[in-house]
C-alpha cells in the first residue's frame, strides 16, 4: 500500500514536473495583474489593468522610450505650425491586424472619436484642448488647439489609434469585446474576469514580438500573485509591496524589477476646512513628518525623498525648493502657539493606500500634540469626500499622484488650482503662475512659472511631497526587461534569457 | 397544497423586488462611479459633464423607474464601467460560482453530517470530541488566512495543486476546502442536535428497547426525521456559501459571483451589482421556498394556510 | 431528572473562556505596552526580542514595530465586544420576529417571513461594505451592521422551532386553559426553542469575529490603529513566511475561543433541552 502511494506520488510528480523541464524556448509569457481589463477599447477605460493589456494591442501616435523621452510611433515627425497648430507626419508602412493600411483617416477618426462629448470617454479631459484634426496631405494630419498647450505631446502618448472602418462596421460594443489594432499583439480570447490571451502579430512593423502568446491573468490578492510566481505558474507579477520585494530577493530563481516613476506620494492638508485652515498647524504637520524614516522603514528604500509634490521625471519639478525639515520640537511649539493641543484631525483614506504609511504618519502627527483619527472607507467614498466640499474632505489625506504625462501641469495644476475638485486651497498668485505655465510653449518661461508656483506651495502648505514611488515587479530570472518611469508594460520590450 | 405553493411563489417575487429596491437605494446613497472613471487630473467641469451624460445627476426616483421599466422587459442594462450587458457579465461568472458552491457544499456536508451523527450517538467519546474540535478549527480561521496557507502548502511547497485560477477541476479543490470549512461546523452541530432530538423520541427508544443496534436505529428511524432541521441549515448555508465566497474567490482568483459582486460594488457598477443581487436573491428565495414546501410535505403536523 | 456532574472538558472550557474574557477586560492593566505605539526600527521582531533599553517583546512585534502581545490583549477586547454585542442585537430582533411569525401565522407570518427572506437574500458582506460606504466606519456602526444583517438567521430558526412547538399538546392545553399569548410564548415556547437558538448564537459568535476579520481584510473593519484579532491576522497573512508569529498567536487565541464557546453552547443546550432530561 505504501509503495503504491509512493509510486503514485512519483507519477504525479513526473506529470507535473516534466513539461516544466522540457520547455526550452519560451512561447508563452504569463502575467499576473491585480485585475482584469475593464474594457479593451483603448478609448474608453483608463485604469491601469486595462491600459496594461490594450497598449500591447494598439499603437499610439507618439510614445516614450525607456529614458522617458517622447519618440515617434505612428507619427514619424511633428512640428509646430504656430502656437495652436501642430502638424504630424505619419508612417506609411503600418497595417492593422486585418491587413488594412493605417491611414491619416484612422488617426483623425481616433482623435475625433475620443474628443466627441457624446462618446462619453472618461479620458476626454486629457484631450479636450484639441479643437479639431484635419488631413492636409495623405501622410499629414494637423491638430488645432483651443489655446497654446505645452503638454499636448505628453497627452498624445496615451492616444491609441483605432481602425475607422472596423469600428464603424461593427459598432462600439462589439469593438470593445474583440478589439483590433496595429500593435505587436492581437487579441485571441478575452475570458471576462479570468484572463486575456494575446497572440503575436508576426507582421508587426517594428519586428517580430518576443513571445508567441501572452496571457494576462486577473489575480486580486497580492500574496496569491507571489505564490503563483513561486510555484512557476506565472513569469511576472505586477503590484508588489516593498516588504514582499525584500522577501523575494533571497529566491535564486526570481528577481525584483523596479524603477523610480513619475508617481509621487504626497500628504494633502486641507487649507479651507477644519483646524488646518490655521497655517501654523499646516506648518506643524510639515515639521512633524520624518520623510526619511517612512522611506527607509516602510518603503524599504523603494522610494526616494522628494522636496515638493513632484519628482525627477516631471517637467517643472524644483528639487532646490525644500520641504520644511523634520523638526518635532518646532512642530510642538507651533501647535502650542495655535492653541490646538489635542485638536482632532480627520485622516481620510481607503484600502488603495498603504495602511502602514497612514498609521506611521498618524503617530508622527500625534507625537507633536494633535490627535489624528483615521477614517477608512472604500475608494469611491474616499474620492467623493476628498473631492467634495472643504468641510467634508477631512484635514489630511494621503495620495499617490500620477498624470502619466510627466509634467507639473498634470500634477500641481489639478491638485491646487482654484476650482479644481481636488483643491481645498485658493491663492490668486498661485493660480496666475500655473495658468501662465500652461499657455506658453516656451520651456524656460514655464520653468520660471513653476518655480513661482512651487515657492507659493511651500509657503502656504496645502500639501507636502513625501516620496517618489517606485514601480515594483517580480519576475523569473530569465526575463529581461527595463520598466519605465511612466509604468507602461510593453511586452515588445521584453526578452527571455 | 397548490394554492399554498402559488401564494408562496407570489410572496417570493415580492421579496425579490424588495431586495432590489433596498440595494438600489443603498447603492445610490453610496455614490456614483464618475470619480472612479475619470483620470486623476480631470477638471471639475469634465467630471460634471460625464456624470450628466451618464445620467447619474437625475433624481433617484427617475433612475429607479427607468430601472424597473427595463427590468420588466427583462433588460438588465449595460454596465457603464465595462460597456457589456450586465446579464452577460453575470452569466459568464455563474458556472464558476456553481462549481465552487457545489464543491464547498460537498465538503461541508460530507464531513459535517457524519461528524454530527457521530457526536450525537457516541456522546462523550474521545473520537467524537476530536472530530468536533477539528470541525470547529475550520470555523475559527478567517478564510483569507486559511486560503493563503492552503496555497502556500499545497500549491507552492508541495506543488500538488494549482495556486490560483480556474483552469481545471484540480483548481477547484483548494477554494472548495477553504469555503467548505466555514460551514462544516454548522452542519455538524445541527445534525448532532437533530439526531439527539430524534433519539429521545418514544418510537426511537422503543426501537432501541427491541434490541436494534445504534447504527440500525439511526439509519432506519432517526435520519429521516432529523433531516428537517438539517434541510433548513442547508438552505441557509447555500446563501452563506454564495456570499461567503467573496473573500475565498478573491484569494484564489476564482472568477465567481462573489468576486464580481465586491469588485462591482467598489467600482459602483450599479447595474452589475443589481444583476448579481437579483440572481442571489432569486436563488435564496427559491431555496427558502423549497425548504418551506419540504416542511409542508415532510411534517404533517404543520397546518397549512388557515 | 438526574443531575449530571459537570464533565472535565466543560470545566476546562469554562476556565479558558473566563481567562480570555478577564484578560480582555483587564487589557489596560495586563498589556506590557501601548498597543498602538510604533517603533519603526523594531519591525517584525521575533518572539522573545529584548531591546538594548530592556524592553521585552514576549510575542514579538508586528509590521510597524508594535508589541504583539499588547495588541492581542486589546484586540480580544474589540473582537469579543463586537461579537457579543452583535449577537445580542441579532437575538433581540430575530427571536421575537421569528416567534411572532410562527405563533400568529396568517398575514403576520407572511409579512415577517418575507422580510426575513429579503434580508437573508442580500449577501451580508455586500450589505456591510455598502453600509460602511454610506454610514462611514466605526465600532458601533459595525455592530449595527452585523446585527442588522444577521438577525434573520435567528428569526428563521425561532420560526421553525415555534411552528414545531406550537403543535405540542401541552401548549394547546395552555391555550385552551385561557393563557394569553405573550405568557405562553415566554413561559412555554421560549424555553423549548432556546436550545437550537443557543446553538445558532454560539456558532454566530465565532462567525461574527470572522466577519469582522473579513471586513478588516477588505480594509473596512475596526479602524486602525486600534487592533482586533481580525485586523492583526489580516496584516499577518502578508508576512506568513517572514513573521509567522503575527498570525499564529491571534489565530490560536481565536481557535481556543471558538472551541470553548461552541463546547459550552452545546453542553448548555443539552442541559436546557427538556426532551433529553426525560431519559
Amino acid at each position: 500500500m505504501k509503495r503504491f502511494a509512493a509510486s503514485l506520488g512519483l507519477v504525479a510528480l513526473l506529470a507535473w514536473g516534466v513539461p516544466a523541464l522540457a520547455q526550452t524556448a519560451k512561447d508563452t509569457l504569463t502575467v499576473d495583474l491585480p485585475g482584469d481589463a475593464a474594457t479593451l477599447d483603448p478609448q474608453v477605460q483608463w485604469d491601469t489593468d486595462s491600459y496594461t493589456i490594450y497598449r500591447n494591442i494598439f499603437d499610439n501616435l507618439v510614445t516614450r522610450d525607456t529614458a522617458g523621452t517622447i519618440v515617434p510611433q505612428i507619427a514619424s515627425a511633428w512640428r509646430n505650425l504656430d502656437d495652436t497648430h501642430v502638424e504630424f507626419t505619419l508612417r506609411q508602412d503600418v497595417t492593422f491586424h486585418d491587413g488594412s493600411k493605417l491611414t491619416a483617416d484612422d488617426v483623425v477618426f481616433s482623435i475625433k472619436r475620443i474628443t466627441n462629448p457624446a462618446f462619453n470617454s472618461p479620458q476626454l479631459s486629457q484631450f479636450d484642448q484639441i479643437a479639431d484634426a484635419t488631413i492636409t496631405a495623405p501622410d499629414k494630419v494637423v491638430l488645432s488647439l483651443k489655446s497654446p498647450y505645452p503638454v499636448l505631446l505628453a497627452q498624445l502618448v496615451k492616444l491609441s489609434i483605432v481602425p475607422k472602418a472596423d469600428v464603424l462596421a461593427r459598432g462600439d460594443q462589439a469593438f470593445n469585446l474583440k478589439p483590433m489594432g496595429s500593435g505587436p499583439y492581437r487579441l485571441r480570447e478575452w475570458q471576462k474576469g479570468v484572463q486575456t490571451t494575446l497572440d503575436a502579430n508576426p507582421g508587426y512593423w517594428r519586428g517580430a514580438p518576443p513571445f508567441k502568446t501572452v496571457i494576462f491573468r486577473a489575480v486580486p490578492d497580492g500574496s496569491t500573485r507571489i505564490a503563483d510566481l513561486k510555484a512557476g505558474k506565472v513569469d511576472i507579477v505586477r503590484g508588489l509591496a516593498p516588504d514582499d520585494a525584500i522577501a523575494l530577493k533571497s529566491n535564486a530563481q526570481l528577481q525584483v524589477l523596479s524603477v523610480p516613476t513619475e508617481r509621487v506620494g504626497y500628504l494633502f492638508i486641507n487649507a479651507q476646512g477644519g483646524p488646518t485652515t490655521d497655517l501654523r498647524l499646516r506648518q506643524a504637520i510639515a515639521y512633524a513628518i520624518d520623510q526619511q524614516a517612512l522611506i527607509d522603514a516602510l518603503l524599504q528604500g523603494y522610494g526616494k525623498k522628494v522636496t515638493s509634490i513632484g519628482a525627477e521625471p516631471i517637467f517643472g519639478y524644483q528639487p532646490d525648493i525644500k520641504n520644511l525639515p523634520y523638526d518635532p520640537a518646532k512642530a510642538k511649539a507651533l501647535v502650542k502657539e495655535a492653541g490646538a493641543e489635542g485638536r482632532e484631525l480627520i485622516f481620510n483614506t481607503s484600502p488603495a493606500y498603504d495602511r502602514r504609511l497612514v498609521e506611521a504618519i498618524q503617530q508622527m502627527i500625534n507625537d507633536v500634540g494633535l490627535k489624528v483619527t483615521i477614517n477608512v472607507s472604500d475608494q469611491a467614498t474616499y474620492l467623493k469626500r476628498r473631492q467634495g466640499t472643504p468641510q467634508d474632505a477631512g484635514s489630511i489625506a494621503i495620495g499617490i499622484w500620477s498624470c502619466a504625462c510627466q509634467d507639473a501641469d498634470g500634477v500641481i495644476f489639478p491638485l491646487f488650482r482654484t476650482g479644481s475638485s481636488w483643491a481645498k486651497y485658493s491663492n490668486p498668485a498661485y493660480d496666475a503662475a500655473v495658468d501662465a505655465a500652461r499657455s506658453t510653449l516656451d520651456p524656460a518661461k514655464r520653468i520660471a512659472d513653476y518655480r513661482t508656483a512651487y515657492q507659493i506651495l511651500r509657503d502656504d502648505l496645502p500639501g507636502i511631497g513625501l516620496y517618489q514611488a517606485y514601480a515594483l515587479y517580480a519576475a523569473r530570472k530569465e526575463l529581461h526587461w527595463q520598466p519605465t518611469p511612466n509604468e507602461s508594460f510593453f511586452v515588445m520590450d521584453m526578452k527571455w534569457q | 397544497m397548490w394554492r399554498y405553493a402559488a401564494g408562496r411563489t407570489l410572496q417570493a417575487l415580492v421579496a425579490i423586488l424588495g431586495v432590489l429596491t433596498i440595494v438600489f437605494v443603498v447603492m445610490r446613497a453610496a455614490g456614483d462611479p464618475t470619480l472612479l472613471l475619470v483620470p486623476q487630473g480631470a477638471s471639475a467641469e469634465a467630471i460634471d459633464a460625464l456624470r450628466h451624460n451618464l445620467g447619474f445627476d437625475r433624481p433617484w426616483i427617475v433612475q429607479y423607474a427607468e430601472y424597473l421599466r427595463d427590468l420588466a422587459r427583462l433588460d438588465l442594462g449595460v454596465s457603464v464601467v465595462q460597456h457589456i450587458p450586465a446579464s452577460d457579465i453575470v452569466a459568464s461568472r455563474l458556472p464558476y460560482t456553481l462549481e465552487l458552491a457545489s464543491g464547498a457544499l460537498l465538503i461541508a456536508a460530507g464531513f459535517g453530517i457524519p461528524v454530527g451523527v457521530l457526536m450525537a450517538t457516541g456522546r462523550g467519546g474521545w473520537v467524537a470530541g476530536l472530530l468536533g474540535t477539528l470541525v470547529l478549527a475550520g470555523q475559527s480561521m478567517p478564510s483569507f488566512l486559511s486560503g493563503i496557507l492552503l496555497i502556500a502548502v499545497f500549491g507552492v511547497v508541495l506543488g500538488w495543486l494549482p495556486t490560483s485560477g480556474a483552469d481545471d477541476l484540480q483548481a477547484l479543490v483548494l477554494p472548495s476546502l477553504a469555503l467548505g470549512a466555514l460551514s462544516m461546523a454548522s452542519f455538524a452541530r445541527m445534525t448532532r442536535i437533530a439526531v439527539l432530538d430524534e433519539l429521545g423520541r418514544d418510537h426511537v427508544r422503543a426501537a432501541r428497547a427491541r434490541g436494534l443496534s445504534m447504527t440500525q436505529t439511526v439509519l432506519r428511524h432517526v435520519l429521516r426525521n432529523a433531516a428537517i432541521p438539517v434541510v433548513t441549515v442547508a438552505a441557509l448555508e447555500i446563501g452563506n456559501l454564495l456570499a461567503g465566497s467573496v473573500i475565498v474567490e478573491t484569494v484564489f482568483a476564482w472568477p465567481g459571483i462573489g468576486q464580481l459582486a465586491i469588485q462591482s460594488i467598489e467600482a459602483r457598477d450599479f447595474l452589475v451589482v443589481q444583476a448579481v443581487v437579483l440572481l442571489v436573491s432569486a436563488v435564496h428565495v427559491a431555496t427558502s421556498l423549497a425548504a418551506d414546501l419540504a416542511y409542508a410535505l415532510i411534517d404533517r403536523r404543520i397546518r397549512l394556510a388557515r | 431528572m438526574r443531575r449530571a456532574s459537570i464533565p472535565p472538558a466543560i470545566i476546562l472550557a469554562m476556565v479558558l473562556l473566563t481567562l480570555i474574557v478577564v484578560l480582555a477586560v483587564l487589557a489596560g492593566w495586563v498589556a506590557p505596552f501601548d498597543p498602538t505605539r510604533q517603533s519603526l526600527l523594531l519591525r517584525l521582531k521575533p518572539p522573545g526580542t529584548v531591546t538594548a533599553s530592556g524592553a521585552h517583546y514576549l510575542l514579538g512585534t508586528d509590521d510597524l514595530g508594535r508589541d504583539l502581545l499588547s495588541r492581542i490583549l486589546y484586540g480580544a477586547r474589540a473582537s469579543l465586544s463586537v461579537a457579543a454585542l452583535s449577537v445580542s442585537a441579532s437575538l433581540l430582533i430575530g427571536v421575537p420576529v421569528g416567534m411572532l411569525a410562527g405563533w400568529c401565522r396568517g398575514w403576520v407570518e407572511i409579512l415577517l417571513m418575507r422580510l426575513v427572506d429579503i434580508m437573508l437574500s442580500i449577501p451580508a458582506v455586500l450589505l456591510a461594505v455598502l453600509t460602511v460606504a454610506v454610514l462611514g466606519p466605526g465600532f458601533f456602526k459595525l455592530v449595527l451592521v452585523l446585527g442588522f444583517t444577521r438577525w434573520p438567521r435567528y428569526a428563521r430558526t425561532a420560526y421553525a422551532q415555534t411552528l414545531q412547538v406550537a403543535g405540542l399538546p401541552y401548549i394547546r392545553a395552555a391555550e385552551l386553559a385561557g393563557a394569553r399569548a405573550p405568557r405562553i410564548l415566554l413561559r412555554h415556547v421560549l424555553p423549548n426553542i432556546a436550545g437550537p437558538l443557543l446553538v445558532v448564537a454560539t456558532s454566530e459568535f465565532g462567525l461574527m469575529i470572522l466577519f469582522e476579520a473579513g471586513l478588516s481584510f477588505l480594509g473596512l473593519g475596526i479602524q486602525p490603529p486600534a487592533p482586533s484579532w481580525g485586523s492583526i491576522m489580516s496584516v499577518g497573512r502578508d508576512y506568513v513566511e517572514r513573521a509567522w508569529w503575527i498570525v499564529a498567536f491571534p489565530g490560536a487565541a481565536l481557535f481556543g475561543l471558538v472551541v470553548c464557546v461552541n463546547v459550552l453552547g452545546d453542553w448548555l443546550r443539552d442541559r436546557l433541552d427538556p426532551k433529553l432530561h426525560q431519559r
